[in-house]
């Protein structure tokens, strides 16, 4: 069955905090703009019970609830949502993106992923045969109510294992903590830390490992490993929570997007990959903060990256080299004398060619990389004329243009 | 190529999973399952298994909080 392919000029992979900014900054700068989520709208937020720590809230927020409010305002810039997952990405010769779900190809202009993280695993022996609600989990907020008395065992002491651990003992009625550390050393935050070991419920495994887990149906027992003694100490549990970091969610970009060392996307500061017109943005990205307020700047970046990027492209397409009329191009920057001096030729130009020829004024200062898209590279000195016949640059003059190089110039433009 | 609906409507995790597996394992290759559910938690690990499983997975939201999980059986 063929797919229907249809348009846009934005498409969001994931709607995380990052990827959600960049709707809500896209949508109002009325991009045609469509969000790819594969679950829940939110993204790791929603795994949080609360965050205190995002800016504009004094009160801590439920992970879930800030949200839905961040999902509202994409929503009230007309942002679309399709939940599916992307099956694959792909850059075409024009320049634009497909971007391929279950039944559609998505043909857009400018792409930004803001895919995330998916929770690491222990890689322990039988762990595969424990995921999805038989005994590993990895979202408390979820999962916390159906283990009320029950005792579970936290894996991690970052501040996701602390924190959730902490929230987990208003249910359980044990919560224990396997730490690789020594004794006394938790990765999470001081303010966590304080609270965790001043709490009644909580009990820490120090220097150890998941080795294995064991059940039948659902788990009943981890094997921990002291690191230190080699001894094996089996814990009884109703449920494992593995708080032991995230890796990056770019399987379907290997080999489109250069990816660092550990599989995350590397981007400049205003997050650019190393293909025209796809950004990355938020925890996918190679970066030094993954929060939710780090997130949310990424994709405001983003956004205004790519619609600069796209009304770039549509002058480029649409003025510059569209069109049978030959055009001159004067390339400027406001700040130099010499080029503002030549500015009334160009005027006169204009008006004296007005039937024969297009002449177009480009500010280096705003539009640096709408030169370097028309000729490849800015030219060695301004100010400087570009010529385009039939679609073409046909020429790049930056030396010794005067009023009379201006004239002769626009007259060898003319046809016949 | 038959469609089949689940009501896990008002049920919390870990029930619309199990109540899915259990329903999916009577299903027929091409076979569409209907998911109803209107719990958070479930919008996290039904898409994730089905997924896992090689499965198709569309998601729609009907309401403010409920969504109608689409799985196609693949396999």
């Amino acid at each position: 069955m063929e797919k229907k392919i249809v348009d846009y000029d934005v498409a969001i992979i994931g709607g995380g905090a990052a990827g959600l900014t960049a709707g809500i900054y896209c949508g109002r700068a009325r991009l045609k703009t469509i969000i790819f989520e594969k679950s829940l709208v939110g993204g790791l937020a929603t795994y949080t019970d609360e965050i205190e720590n995002y800016p504009g809230f004094a009160e801590p927020q439920k992970g879930i609830e800030l949200m839905k409010k961040f999902e509202a305002q994409a929503k009230r810039f007309g942002v679309e949502f399709k939940l599916t997952d992307v099956k694959g990405v792909r850059v075409l010769e024009d320049g634009r993106k497909l971007v391929e779900t279950f039944r559609v190809i998505y043909r857009v202009r400018a792409l930004i992923i803001a895919t995330g993280g998916k929770p690491r695993l222990t890689g322990a022996k039988n762990e595969e045969d424990f995921l999805y609600d038989k005994g590993i989990s990895f979202c408390a907020t979820c999962d916390a109510a159906y283990y009320t008395d029950k005792e579970v065992l936290i894996v991690g002491s970052g501040d996701a294992a602390i924190e959730e651990g902490l929230f987990l003992t208003k249910f359980a009625r044990k919560v224990k903590v396997s730490v690789i550390h020594d004794a006394g050393t938790l990765d999470a935050n001081k303010i966590a830390q304080e609270q965790a070991f001043a709490n009644p419920k909580m009990e820490f495994i120090w220097n150890t490992m998941v080795e294995e887990f064991r059940g039948n149906e659902r788990l009943e027992t981890v094997i921990l490993r002291n690191t230190k003694t080699e001894e094996l100490i089996p814990v009884t549990v109703d449920g494992v929570f593995l708080f032991i970091g995230y890796l990056p969610n770019t399987e379907i970009f290997q080999g489109l997007i250069t990816l660092d060392g550990r599989g995350y996307i590397k981007t400049n500061e205003q997050m650019e990959t190393d293909v025209e017109g796809v950004y990355a943005v938020g925890d996918v990205r190679e970066k030094y903060l993954r929060q939710v307020s780090t997130a949310v700047g990424d994709g405001a970046i983003a956004a205004v990256t790519a619609e600069h990027y796209i009304s770039e492209s549509n002058y480029l397409q649409n003025q510059l080299l569209a069109g049978e009329k030959p055009k001159l191009i004067y390339v400027w920057e406001p700040t130099k004398e010499d080029c503002r001096q030549l500015l009334p030729v160009v005027e006169e130009l204009k008006v004296k060619f007005e039937d024969e020829l297009v002449i177009e004024k480009i500010d280096v200062y705003k539009s640096q990389s709408l030169i370097t898209k028309l000729c490849s590279k800015m030219p060695s000195a301004l100010p400087a004329v570009i010529t385009v016949e039939d679609g073409k640059v046909t020429s790049v003059v930056c030396q010794q243009l005067t009023p009379e190089k201006l004239h002769q110039l626009a007259s060898d433009l003319l046809p016949g | 190529m038959a469609e089949y609906r689940l009501d896990c409507l008002g049920e919390a995790c870990p029930v619309p999973l199990l109540k899915t597996q259990k329903k999916f394992a009577g299903l027929n290759v091409g076979d569409v399952l209907i998911v109803e559910i209107d719990h958070s938690c479930a919008m996290k690990n039904v898409p994730e298994w089905a997924r896992k499983e090689g499965h198709n997975v569309e998601i729609e939201e009907t309401g403010d909080g409920e969504w109608e999980i689409y799985i196609e059986k693949a396999k």
